[in-house]
């Protein structure tokens, strides 16, 4: 096992290292790019802490809808994303359970990617 | 030769007397334009002028002297567009085909707009006069616009925007159930083709709009005009992308819907509330999957850039805003 700093300690190290001192020495585009690279640094180290369970979770709900415990994540997006494709009708409750687990991974997701961006909730 | 050299040659061409570019800046606008503003001074004149130019003629979108005609087309319905005084589309001079239009002061960055609509009142006036704006140009009669204007598939701009989202959708490289479901509620939703197609800007926007202290003074980046379902540019501004965080005002981050709404329709525009959710909707996916397009192209080496890799960790906001709109 590695000592310490974490993982997660460098990543800020590093966002720090590019939020500070880099920014300060560049100018022009690069500047922006600097931003975006720091901005990325900081979604990796929340991911690293929160996708695991995030995927799980995921994992979980996409079993329960479609009735299928031993595929992996990847497996079960693909099949619910082939189930969408698919004219067959869905169904109420199917159509419900699902929109409610899109929107749970939808909400973790952006946890990871843009904290704060699931407060807004309506958009009438 | 210099851009500015090559300007100032053709402007010295133009107005019959030498003229000399001073205070020259480069602004930020899309990728595939070069935007120089500078003040032109001869003997006689001097104005203050913007060259729109194009420098890489493989990636245009609509060539220069069909965005030129657009834009004059729809000054002459009452849009408010910096004027053009010339199109050269030689390119000996700067590298590229170009126009040379007003530069009209006042702010376009998106926040600094916001700023300056909240300081000054004038959020619900601006969404009235874009909404005017809109009107007016959908009020032209699209067969005066040239035919080298795109125009969609068999007429059908519904189903036809409808097929290039699903194609993306299905060339996503993993599978993304919220953007699957997304395009499923389009279908599902599909309303008829418009009854009557315009020319329409298709990217007006918090961005794509010069703002001043009184409100609305010119409408920008014609480069992406066709023809068109009207109410495609309608719900364009209003979609989540273009408020700035200010998600409570859902035209622009700066004004609710009812004063846009009312000054498109004081200029003869016809809103149609269902066809407004439905283009709203398919922006949303079209944005995420452009984005999900970045991310590819930076993948692939197309375009590698650090910017277009952040774009594959953007797809979660327009998952979560793609939901929010499609509610069952």
């Amino acid at each position: 096992m590695q000592y310490r700093p974490t993982a997660g300690e460098l990543l800020t190290d590093v966002a720090t290292l590019l939020e500070s001192e880099v920014l300060e020495a560049v100018s022009g585009p690069l500047q922006h790019r600097v931003r975006v690279a720091a901005n990325l640094v900081r979604i990796v180290d929340r991911e690293i802490r929160l996708g695991p369970a995030a995927a799980q979770d995921e994992r979980h709900r996409l079993s329960l809808l479609l009735n299928d415990f031993e595929a992996d994540l990847p497996t079960l997006r693909t099949a619910l994303a082939a189930r969408l494709a698919d004219p067959e009708p869905l169904g109420g409750p199917f159509e419900r359970a699902m929109y409610d687990s899109l929107l749970a991974t939808a909400r973790d997701d952006i946890a990871v990617a843009k904290p704060g961006y699931a407060a807004w909730k309506s958009d009438e | 030769m210099s851009t500015e050299d090559g300007l100032a040659r053709w402007l010295t061409a133009e107005w019959g007397e030498p003229v000399t570019l001073d205070n020259v800046a480069v602004s930020s606008a899309g990728a595939r334009r070069l935007n120089m503003l500078f003040d032109a001074g001869s003997g006689s004149r001097h104005a203050r002028l913007a060259a729109t130019i194009l420098p890489n003629i493989e990636i245009q979108i609509l060539d220069i002297a069909t965005e030129a005609e657009i834009r004059q087309i729809a000054e002459h319905g009452g849009v408010p567009v910096p004027h053009i005084h010339g199109v050269c589309l030689d390119p000996s001079y700067v590298g590229g085909p170009f126009f040379v239009s007003d530069c009209v002061d006042g702010e376009t960055i998106p926040r600094r707009v916001l700023r300056l609509v909240a300081q000054s009142g004038t959020g619900p006036r601006l969404a009235a006069q874009i909404g005017s704006a809109i009107g007016r140009l959908h009020a032209i009669d699209a067969a005066s616009a040239p035919v080298s204007l795109p125009r969609p598939e068999g007429g059908r701009p519904v189903a036809h925007a409808l097929d290039l989202v699903r194609t993306a959708v299905e060339g996503l490289l993993q599978p993304e159930p919220a953007f699957s479901y997304g395009l499923r509620w389009l279908e599902r939703h599909l309303p008829d083709e418009p009854a009557r197609n315009v020319i329409v800007h298709s990217d007006i926007r918090n961005g794509n709009i010069i703002v001043g202290a009184e409100g609305l003074r010119a409408i920008l980046d014609w480069e992406g005009s066709r023809v068109g379902d009207p109410m495609e540019d309608v719900a364009w501004p209003c979609t989540r992308m273009w408020r700035f965080g200010e998600d409570a005002m859902t035209v622009g981050g700066f004004a609710g819907l009812e004063p846009y709404r009312s000054g498109y329709e004081a200029s003869g525009g016809v809103w149609e509330a269902e066809r407004f959710r439905w283009w709203r909707v398919l922006g949303t996916l079209r944005w995420g999957v452009g984005l999900a397009g970045q991310a590819a192209a930076h993948l692939d080496g197309r375009a590698r850039s650090i910017v277009m890799a952040g774009s594959g960790r953007r797809l979660a906001e327009m998952a979560y805003d793609l939901l929010l709109l499609v509610r069952p």
